[in-house]
């Protein structure tokens, strides 16, 4: 139970981070920097594909052809001179330049259009050649008066239209809360010891474990605030949708932020300077930071990666946290991530309590 | 009656450039400080004092030998010594952000109590500083802020290291009423200090300690009736003139 001197001891620390306005200001900064980016950079449409085309013949043919171009929203079209249009493809202005030869004629069996490409933008055009086949396949048969044999209706299953943001958010959450828990802990710890006020604490009758659980509770009302500040943002002002229950949300919320509190003590006890503690805090966040799936999905990395990845306390976090934001999964759908969180939480809390010595530490 | 024992107290280091070897930093003393008295610690550097010290408040494991505080053992029963002590460490820093005020308040709740802040700082002398952080007060002042904290719980024994090393003579004056003022009111204060001026004056005793023992033990007076070299012989006056004229006489000649 909570003692009535660990919850003053609670409001004290509350008071103490809220009245340091300077980090409060920074820890909500970057991530809507963050989010304000990406959610307008990439706002669920898919942008036309700028394609020029050269007309070599002049054919009706040609000139239907390209008129069934011009109205598909797939493409946006400009006609022009091959020379003009090569420069441009170098530029950037076009994506792909199409060359309809002189002998264009739908009587033509096996005809081979030239199509001009920038290699440079090879990763794009892995995805952009399917639409490209597809609409030529589709206004061939148009022109041929081809039934064609089957056709694919695309159905999303999962019915909404999942833009980066929304795959963002649950991570940049994640990564959020395990930096202020961190640096909340094991920075502050550091810190308190170099101006001697853990010593000053230790001559009093305090108990270690008052002064752990009131930084723990203190840190945590501060890391809650502060997200739901983050996720107001995002599902106000950038349209971010979370699908799933928000109370499992949060319940993995404070899972993490326990897990990174006591990870934070852990390295304030270690680290015996503010040097030494923001090199080892670095050497845990990083990894995590390129490693956890909040930018990318796991699975996008190297397969000998993915294993390690997924080991690492932050990628529990962050994938339970996105399955029940991006698909509204349940606690219990979410098993694998709780269960990773759940050793996580153990080890943490336990080297946390055989590290932090007060005589040690305080010394 | 005493109010401290020390019996036959000692604390070993590491050597810092050989790891595997030890020294005593406090080798083996043995004191009694009587209730209310001003017990002064003098002693060089590295002589063992802040040691001896941090053993008393529980801050360093006793190695050897036992200390008892209001005939409470230090090394059984930690915390319950440090219900009845008063702790002012060389280190005087504090939170940010939180007030003289809001400090003391904090401080009285890690004993349990509440308390009134403004009446300590106004036995401190700091009552218009209540609001301040103890980040906009001078040496004077956050070495009189550190006492009002270590005032919080009444102690029967306050301990103070070197309080007023980097002191001006003005803020060292004021420092040393407080001390009196508090003692008078019955309180046991032990202090560390390298100023002997401060030693002879406001300690009833002293002791003087280095490589970890002590090595004299006493009232001041006593101390320098004891140790402090004879006077040298006067000094000749006059010179050879003078011998010259007191032999042959100051009348004129031819």
């Amino acid at each position: 139970m909570i003692s009535k001197l660990q919850l003053h001891l609670t409001r004290v620390f509350m008071l103490i981070f809220l009245r340091d306005r300077q980090s409060i200001f920074f820890s909500l900064f970057f991530p809507i920097i963050f989010m304000t980016v990406f959610g307008f950079i990439n706002n669920g449409r898919q942008e036309p594909i700028n394609l020029g085309i050269v007309d070599a013949s002049s054919s009706e043919t040609a000139i239907e052809f390209i008129q069934q171009l011009i109205d598909n929203p797939v493409f946006n079209v400009t006609i022009g001179q091959e020379a003009r249009l090569r420069s441009e493809l170098v530029e950037g202005a076009q994506t792909l330049v199409l060359i309809l030869p002189e002998t264009f004629d739908v009587s033509g069996d096996g005809m081979e259009l030239p199509l001009l490409v920038d290699a440079a933008q090879v990763q794009q055009l892995g995805l952009i050649m399917p639409v490209l086949q597809q609409t030529l396949i589709a206004i061939e048969r148009d022109f041929r008066g081809n039934e064609p044999l089957f056709s694919l209706a695309i159905e999303d299953v999962q019915a909404r239209s999942q833009r980066y943001i929304d795959f963002l958010l649950p991570g940049l959450m994640a990564l959020t809360l395990m930096q202020l828990s961190i640096a909340g802990s094991g920075f502050n710890i550091v810190e308190y010891r170099r101006k001697g006020i853990l010593k000053r604490l230790f001559v009093t009758p305090i108990k270690p474990r008052d002064f752990i659980t009131a930084i723990v509770l203190a840190r945590m009302a501060i890391v809650l605030i502060q997200l739901c500040v983050l996720i107001a943002f995002a599902v106000f002002l950038l349209d971010v949708r979370i699908l799933g229950n928000f109370f499992a949300y949060f319940f993995l919320v404070i899972l993490g932020t326990f897990i990174f509190l006591c990870l934070g003590f852990c390295l304030g006890s270690i680290a015996k300077t503010q040097q030494a503690v923001m090199a080892v805090g670095n050497l845990v966040i990083f990894p995590q930071i390129f490693l956890s799936g909040i930018f990318y999905p796991i699975d996008s990395m190297p397969a000998f990666m993915q294993p390690i990845a997924k080991l690492l306390p932050l990628s529990s976090v962050s994938t339970g946290m996105r399955e029940i934001a991006n698909n509204g999964a349940s606690l219990l759908e979410v098993m694998p991530s709780l269960l990773g969180i759940g050793i996580w939480f153990v080890i943490a809390f336990v080297l946390a309590t055989r590290l932090f010595v007060w005589k040690e530490v305080a010394n | 009656m005493p109010i401290i024992e020390l019996d036959n107290l000692s604390k070993q280091y590491p050597l810092p450039n050989d790891k595997s070897k030890s020294f005593l930093a406090v080798n083996g003393i043995s004191l009694r400080i009587e209730a209310g008295e001003i017990y002064g610690i003098l002693g060089p550097n590295g002589a063992g004092k802040t040691t001896t010290l941090e053993m008393l408040e529980g801050l360093t494991d006793i190695d050897g030998g036992s200390a008892t505080i209001d005939g409470i053992d230090v090394k059984t029963n930690p915390f319950k010594v440090k219900e009845i002590i008063g702790v002012q460490l060389q280190a005087n820093e504090y939170f940010d952000n939180l007030s003289l005020v809001e400090l003391l308040i904090l401080f009285g709740a890690l004993y349990n109590r509440s308390i009134d802040p403004y009446e300590l700082l106004r036995k401190v002398n700091l009552q218009e500083k209540a609001q301040a952080k103890p980040s906009k007060l001078s040496g004077g002042q956050k070495q009189r802020f550190s006492i009002a904290c270590a005032l919080v719980n009444t102690p029967k024994v306050l301990f103070l290291d070197e309080p007023t090393t980097g002191l001006d003579p003005q803020a060292k004056r004021n420092l040393w009423d407080l001390v009196l003022q508090l003692n008078k009111a019955g309180m046991t204060i032990v202090l560390t200090t390298h100023n002997m001026e401060e030693a002879e004056s406001l300690c009833h005793r002293i002791a003087i300690m280095d490589h970890g023992k002590v090595v004299a033990e006493d009232t001041p007076q006593n101390l320098i009736l004891k140790y402090a070299p004879e006077p040298p012989q006067a000094p000749l006056h006059g010179n050879i003139e003078d011998v010259f004229l007191a032999l042959t006489g100051h009348e004129l000649r031819e």
